[in-house]
């Protein structure tokens, strides 16, 4: 009996984190005009104009590494890059990935050494740590 | 339960789930449904609560997830595949530990509200584990290596994507506990070993037929 009381407290509670949780995620979702990169921001269209184009099988855009050294990053392989999505969605990536990897017009990244996990959709915001 | 009997359910039940996750799960994507969700909620919950129901054997659904997990290693080209059976097989271990805690007390006559209830806890505790687990796991085997701050500021992605799953739970629950009078032991074994090597058999053909 209290073991039934416990599954339908639950699953009041699993609604509501669920419903709450759904409404939080569309009023943080990031208005995505611009990428900031690295404090910067830039449209994509400029970062299309200062980087070197890539392509990755079917995927093309620009390369991330090239991108980071024409943004002006210091010691790039000495830094870690977070790439973030609109959605809140986040990868964080090492340099030796960053040169193995592009980001297309669609604001998406695609890397070759790395699981389809790291194509981080609507990318608002590249961080360097 | 004769152990063979039990053995071949294991392999019937986790081959059907393997299955839907490659192929169901690969047709979702493509019509861009919300393929984990559904997965979960109906197909890899519904077939663990089926088979829970039906041979009523602890550790069942463990062996269910270690046989869709394996299938799941089939498929090369999708995600990160290792990372994909683990969780999978993840998920059989959650699904027994949510059981074991929840189910005691649960009877045949049960009211619909309960049986819902109890799906929409599981469903969505098999979810969001099994996801947070291959968010761990997929970086940890990539070369990225895992940063908790990549995973914190998403899970309020995962706790509401799983509201899906838990609907869709606590639809399957009813439907699986429907389930509770047929008898297995009962089936003949002229009819339940042939039908359940073959479906088995089937579902790793397509998987591998696809694959390769």
């Amino acid at each position: 009996m209290k073991n039934k009381k416990l599954i339908l407290i639950l699953a009041a509670v699993i609604i509501l984190v669920g419903i709450a949780s759904t409404v939080y995620v569309r009023m943080s979702k990031t208005d995505f005009a611009q990428i900031t990169v690295n404090g910067e921001a830039y449209t994509i269209e400029q970062l299309f104009g200062i980087a070197e184009a890539r392509t990755i099988e079917a995927d093309s855009g620009i390369a991330l590494d090239d991108l980071m050294i024409q943004t002006g990053i210091e010691d790039p392989g000495g830094h870690e890059y977070t790439l973030i999505g609109a959605d809140g969605y986040q990868k964080t990536v090492q340099w030796e990935n960053m040169r193995n990897g592009l980001l297309t017009m669609e604001r998406e990244s695609v890397f070759s050494d790395l699981p389809k996990a790291f194509r981080v959709k609507d990318i608002v915001e590249i961080k360097v740590e | 339960m004769e152990k063979r009997k039990l053995f071949t359910g294991i392999l019937v039940f986790g081959s059907l789930w393997g299955f839907s996750e490659i192929i169901i799960g690969s047709m979702l994507r493509d019509a861009r449904l919300p393929a984990g969700a559904i997965l979960t909620g109906v197909f890899a919950f519904g077939l663990m609560l089926m088979s829970r129901i039906l041979f009523k054997t602890r550790g069942m659904q463990m062996g269910m997830g270690l046989v869709a997990g394996a299938l799941r290693l089939f498929m090369p080209f999708s995600d990160c595949t290792i990372c994909s059976g683990i969780a999978i097989m993840a998920e059989g271990v959650i699904f027994e530990v949510l059981w074991h805690t929840l189910s005691r007390g649960f009877e045949e006559n049960e009211s619909l509200i309960n049986k819902s209830s109890l799906g929409i806890v599981m469903s969505y505790g098999v979810y969001v584990t099994g996801y947070m687990i291959t968010q761990i796991l997929t970086p940890v085997v990539a070369s990225a290596g895992f940063h908790l701050k990549d995973l914190l500021p998403f899970i309020p992605q995962i706790l509401s994507s799983g509201l899906l799953a838990a609907a869709l739970g606590g639809v399957m629950s009813p439907l699986a506990f429907s389930l509770k009078s047929v008898d297995v032991t009962r089936v003949k074994n002229r009819l339940y070993y042939p039908a359940a090597i073959g479906i088995s058999a089937l579902c790793w053909w397509v998987v591998i037929a696809k694959t390769y």
